[in-house]
């Protein structure tokens, strides 16, 4: 049935007025022959109103004549009719066809350039490129050579590997991809000096005066090595050899360098830590309570959980949420969230032995914190501390040697 | 007892017999209602009248006439229409 009524609406179809003796007679003629008709109401008397597609209305006038019926045309429906409406208004259809002129119009330029891809290089640096080949904001799409744009910013910027240019609508997309260029070498004089103290093991120098040798003690600060190469020392030639008159050669001034090197040296790192044998304390059972309550000016209303501190020895932590200030107004409401953890008591026997890997343990442990990475550890040195008469304590010092590079690069300016 | 009857007793035992519908067999209307808003009358012979109050459809033999309110014929083909409206009475003449 909408199939139906979609077809009628774009083939056309007429409302028609038939006034006679017997309508009835019309419609029973028209359906005989095939004429379909559709919503029949009668108005009046002897006034029947129908529609009919536009297609078969030519055939009826001979049925009316022979029925005694008069039909007048009461409403035109439809594509074709809509379309002779539209030849006769000529600004409307000129309207028409001045709005697709000019949205062809419009989108045939480019409006946007859009840069993709670029993370060293600025917007700007690769807009301007493209605006050398020819490739403007605002030109026209088929002016746009995207061959030549793509050559002319890879010749134009050296930092750009490829580049391709696409035109998508109304916007051009540059995409870019960039080269990954080896960073300029950093030549500014320095030294290289020792973070650490420690004793120089390996001294292995890439540029640079070497201001240690191997067995030093050095101290953190300390230059390992100078970024001052001093002059060339010429041994002295024979005496015969020099002419007289000639001048003596220009005093030669030390050069300035970027020192670099490797200065690998023994750090040690001491730890302590210490144990009871017989440890007391307090410690959570795992056991909580929640109490949830609003505080309101200083009364406070409970939610859920208890009044009373369920447990006889407790640890607490508390959270409020307020709600958050607005101008000057604050709203005197909190949210208090106490959770309680039950804690017992408790007592534990190590032993000396199990107090001293404790304590060991917990030497090591602070020892290790302070070791980088990329030490390697060569030695381990533990000493228990005694104190000479006996206590509940087991007190343990730690050792740890390691090698490892204890140079850093120190600007300095000459 | 004439000869016509004699021939639509024939008609309807023969179609009773071999479970033939009979509105191909006897030539009747089949008219199928919707609630009291629709009516389809297929098989028909024609509008004999047709106002708001009521309509009068030629079928077979005799007539079917439907009363109401608000009757309008929503189409009309060879053999088929539809009535619509609210339908109050349905009778054969």
């Amino acid at each position: 049935m909408l199939l139906f009524r979609l077809m009628s609406a774009l083939l056309g179809y007429v409302v028609i007025m038939v006034t006679g003796e017997a309508p009835e007679r019309f419609v029973n003629m028209a359906a005989s022959r095939g004429i379909y008709l559709w919503d029949i109401t009668r108005v009046s008397e002897g006034a029947v109103l129908m529609k009919v597609r536009l297609g078969t209305v030519k055939s009826l006038r001979h049925i009316a004549r022979r029925t005694k019926c008069r039909f007048h045309f009461e409403r035109r429906v439809g594509l074709p009719f809509l379309y002779k409406r539209l030849l006769r208004r000529k600004a409307l259809a000129l309207g028409v066809l001045f709005f697709l002129a000019t949205l062809y119009l419009l989108s045939s330029f480019v409006w946007f350039i859009e840069v993709k891809g670029n993370e060293r290089l600025t917007v700007p640096e690769v807009l301007g490129a493209a605006a050398e080949a020819g490739l403007n904001r605002g030109m026209p799409k088929w002016r746009v050579e995207t061959g030549r744009v793509e050559t002319a910013i890879e010749e134009k910027l050296p930092l750009v590997a490829w580049t391709g240019v696409y035109i998508k609508g109304t916007k051009v997309i540059i995409e870019v991809a960039e080269r990954v260029v080896p960073d300029a070498e950093d030549n500014r004089p320095s030294h290289i000096i020792a973070t650490k103290a420690g004793l120089v093991k390996e001294v292995l120098i890439l540029n640079g005066h070497p201001a240690v040798k191997e067995g030093d003690t050095v101290s953190p600060g300390q230059v390992l090595i100078s970024g001052e190469i001093p002059p060339f020392e010429e041994p002295l030639k024979p005496v015969e050899e020099q002419k007289l008159g000639e001048e003596p050669k220009p005093q030669k001034t030390s050069r300035f360098v970027h020192a670099r090197g490797i200065i690998r040296a023994r750090v040690w790192y001491d730890g302590y830590g210490e144990a009871n044998i017989v440890e007391t304390g307090l410690r959570s059972t795992g056991r909580s309570e929640t109490r949830v309550s609003i505080k309101f000016k200083g009364k406070e209303i409970i939610l859920s959980g208890n009044q009373n501190v369920p447990y006889e020895c407790y640890d607490t932590e508390t959270l409020v949420k307020t709600i958050p200030q607005w101008r000057n107004l604050e709203v005197p409401v909190e949210l208090v969230t106490l959770k309680y953890y039950e804690m017992a008591e408790y007592r534990e026997e190590h032993g000396i032995e199990g107090a001293r890997s404790l304590a060991v343990e917990r030497a090591l442990a602070e020892a290790t914190g302070l070791i980088p990475k990329e030490a390697r550890v060569t030695n381990r040195l533990l000493e228990e501390i005694q104190t000479g008469h006996p206590e509940n304590i087991v007190r343990v010092k730690v050792t740890i040697e390691t090698i490892e590079d204890i140079g850093e690069e120190s600007l300095f300016k000459p | 007892m004439g000869w016509r009857d004699f021939q639509r007793k024939v008609k309807r035992q023969f179609s009773e017999a071999m479970e033939l519908p009979g509105d191909v067999v006897l030539d009747l209307p089949k008219i199928i209602m919707v609630g009291n808003i629709q009516l389809f009358i297929e098989n028909h012979r024609g509008i004999i009248e047709y106002t708001p109050e009521g309509v009068r459809v030629s079928v077979g033999e005799g007539e079917v006439v439907v009363s109401g309110e608000n009757l309008m014929l929503r189409n009309i083909l060879p053999d088929e229409l539809c009535v619509e409206g609210k339908i109050r009475s349905l009778s054969f003449f």
